[in-house]
């Protein structure tokens, strides 16, 4: 039966019950095995990269795009404790992108596997001080590579706010109640917190020093318009003047710049936050070759140019800083010595105890 | 013939196994009760393995504690005991419960006027209309939470048009980001839960008695008062049920438009699963909510019976 045939008979109230039901299973099977054409079944080989969202971006897997034909498969999350708990309650990618400062609490948990370098032929090429990041070899066995580093920073209008001086204070200043907006994670949100409150060590806090910290969030958090962990959310409301200062990561900071948004980079005198973030070999990857090949093309230099003149990270691999132009990098911000930035501000480590933190946070959030 | 001693020779040769299906079979057939569970046991049994199972398990592991990784297996009290002392646990769900009523109260009320013109003045293609309501619920839910909040937003449909035509000067920011933009966009989300049941207590009413009503002497007002709205009212009821139970314990609406101050007893419950680690202490929250929300329930039934006794 044709289509118009169909309409004719529906309308005409002429169709057989039979008939109809004919159509309708059609339609149902052919509803039904859409996801089974070619392309999803041989995707299912791929292996599974975990990452924050947006690293699936083609411009990072070109290495891998050029051996397999696609992309590998990809899963989004927020911050690295929703990854945990994913983790924990069961997904198992075959790679992980998280930062250095969580690498000794995964491997304590079980959930990562060593790393072979020798697998790695981009791996020789990193930048020197990368490859010894604090924490993250583990009794002579390394469970992280760095793929890129950056910096946690207030990023401000500098047309509508009007500086005293450079300090994390600017999220604390009531002035601009309602027009701040902070990270909704322990290392890029109460570590701020931490910081400004003058803590000894931020990452590693006494009993008075953690009060400190949650009076000072409490203090905060009615002039916040809002916590998110979307830098999309944060350009936008930035670009419309919803927020005049964020924290932010310095990716937020290359994207404003982009679409000419009149936009500062602090560098807070109680210094801003330098992270280095890599990727680790989950213990219960199932396709641990692919997950070499994943970590291998993130570590390649084309993923480099691609994340530093498209995202303002710094990439881990020497070779990208020879090929990309010195305009490109002072254009987002970054430094032609990479070590001028991994050297300056204050370097996250991992955070000591972790959950009465996160629980102290639940609760300074929901109000209390 | 031969076939018939064929027979003979089978029931011979298992007689015991026979007999115990022909029991079976009629005792099957004798009790209407058995009839019955077998006809629902595929739904049972579902039920049971993802409603019933997950649900005692949660219980369970509520009277355990959690040491960040590990679980402590013995059973204890400790989480209810927490959720007391702390003030954050009850007055949190005490928010939530006043958001959902605020939700419940909007939908139904937004929602009453639609089922009435849909059951008294739609005549031709009722069908068509029906299927118009369910539109929006093509679409998932993530997505008209976005579209709220791009409707909502600082440089949103409203803001901007209300900008565009010269009645605002800057973007008003307190549509979004609080628990004003929480009920709007629950109320919107589960809008059609709340039409149809009202719809289909409307469309049973008797015409017959609003002529009667009209015939010795109400008005339209008196009419609507006395004959429409008590006869609506177990759509009215169920429409409220339906809203409020799974709103209280919503937590994508909040923590996508809700802001610093829209959070509610869910979101608290989701980090307790995710980045706080403490699955016992949410297991608890989830359990006490639970309890509560019943009680609830029970109490506004209670109220209705009583209200209608004394009408």
């Amino acid at each position: 039966m044709d289509k118009n045939d169909f309409l004719a008979k529906y309308r005409a109230g002429t169709m057989t019950r039979r008939e109809f039901k004919k159509a309708l299973a059609a339609f149902g099977i052919g509803v039904v095995s859409v996801p089974l054409v070619h392309k999803v079944v041989r995707a299912a080989d791929l292996p599974l990269l975990l990452g924050w969202g947006g690293y699936d971006e083609e411009g990072f897997h070109q290495q891998f795009i050029s051996k397999f034909g696609d992309p590998p498969l990809f899963s989004a999350f927020g911050d690295e404790e929703e990854a945990f708990a994913k983790i924990r309650a069961g997904f198992q990618p075959d790679a992980t992108m998280i930062c250095s400062y969580k690498v000794p609490h995964w491997a304590a948990a079980g959930v990562i596997q060593p790393i072979d370098t020798s697998r790695l032929p981009n791996f020789a090429d990193s930048i020197e001080m990368l490859t010894n990041v604090p924490g993250t070899i583990i009794d002579g066995e390394r469970y992280w590579v760095c793929q890129d580093w950056g910096q946690t920073s207030i990023l401000y209008r500098h047309d509508l706010v009007e500086l005293e001086e450079e300090s994390w204070g600017l999220m604390w200043d009531e002035r601009y109640s309602g027009r701040l907006a902070m990270i909704d994670s322990l290392i890029d949100g109460v570590m701020v917190a931490a910081i400004y409150g003058g803590a000894e060590d931020p990452f590693d806090m006494t009993d008075e020093e953690v009060v400190m910290t949650k009076d000072l969030l409490k203090e905060q958090l009615p002039l916040l318009r809002y916590y998110t962990n979307s830098m999309t959310d944060i350009e936008n409301s930035l670009a419309s003047g919803e927020l005049v200062a964020a924290v932010a990561w310095n990716e937020a900071y290359a994207a404003l710049l982009g679409e000419e948004v009149p936009v500062s980079w602090m560098q807070p005198k109680e210094g801003a936050m330098t992270w280095t973030c890599g990727l680790v070999l989950m213990s219960g990857a199932e396709d641990v070759d692919g997950a070499y090949e994943i970590i291998d093309s993130l570590l390649s230099p084309s993923a480099g140019v691609y994340e530093m003149s498209e995202w303002g990270y710094g990439h881990a691999n020497k070779k990208a800083f020879e090929m990309i132009d010195t305009k490109d990098l002072l254009r987002v911000g970054l430094p032609e010595d990479p070590n001028t930035l991994l050297n300056s501000g204050i370097f996250q480590k991992p955070i000591q105890n972790e959950p009465e933190l996160q629980t102290m946070f639940e609760e300074v959030k929901a109000g209390f | 013939m031969t076939e018939h001693a064929k027979v003979t020779v089978g029931v011979a040769a298992e007689p015991e196994r026979l007999g115990l299906r022909v029991w079976v079979r009629a005792l099957f057939l004798r009790s209407e009760q058995a009839r019955g569970y077998a006809l629902l046991s595929p739904t049972l049994i579902y039920m049971f393995l993802v409603l019933a199972l997950p649900l005692g398990l949660l219980v369970t592991f509520s009277f355990w504690t959690q040491n960040y990784l590990d679980f402590d297996r013995s059973f204890t009290f400790t989480n209810y005991i927490m959720f007391f002392q702390k003030p954050i646990y009850p007055a949190l769900l005490w928010k939530s419960i006043k958001m959902s009523g605020a939700v419940t109260l909007a939908t139904v009320i937004l929602a009453y006027p639609m089922a009435y013109f849909l059951a008294f003045r739609v005549k031709r293609a009722k069908m068509t209309w029906l299927i118009l309501i369910t539109v929006p619920f093509w679409t998932s839910y993530l997505l008209r939470v976005f579209a709220w909040k791009i409707i909502l937003g600082y440089e949103g449909v409203i803001n901007s048009g209300l900008k565009s035509i010269g009645l605002l000067e800057n973007s008003l920011e307190f549509l979004l980001y609080n628990p004003f933009a929480v009920v709007i966009t629950l109320a919107h989300a589960w809008a059609a839960f709340a039409i149809l049941p009202i719809y289909v207590s409307l469309e049973k009413i008797d015409r017959s008695l609003l002529e009667a009503a009209t015939d010795l002497g109400d008005g339209p007002m008196m009419r609507f008062l006395r004959v429409t709205l008590p006869l609506s009212s177990p759509g009215v009821i169920a429409a409220s049920l339906f809203v409020f139970i799974p709103t209280v314990g919503d937590y994508v609406t909040p923590s996508l438009v809700g802001g610093t101050t829209g959070i509610m007893i869910g979101n608290i419950i989701q980090s307790m699963f995710g980045k706080a680690n403490n699955w016992p202490m949410g297991g608890a929250i989830a359990v006490i909510s639970m309890l509560s929300i019943a009680l609830l329930i029970c109490a506004f039934l209670w109220l209705i019976q009583r209200t209608k006794r004394l009408v």
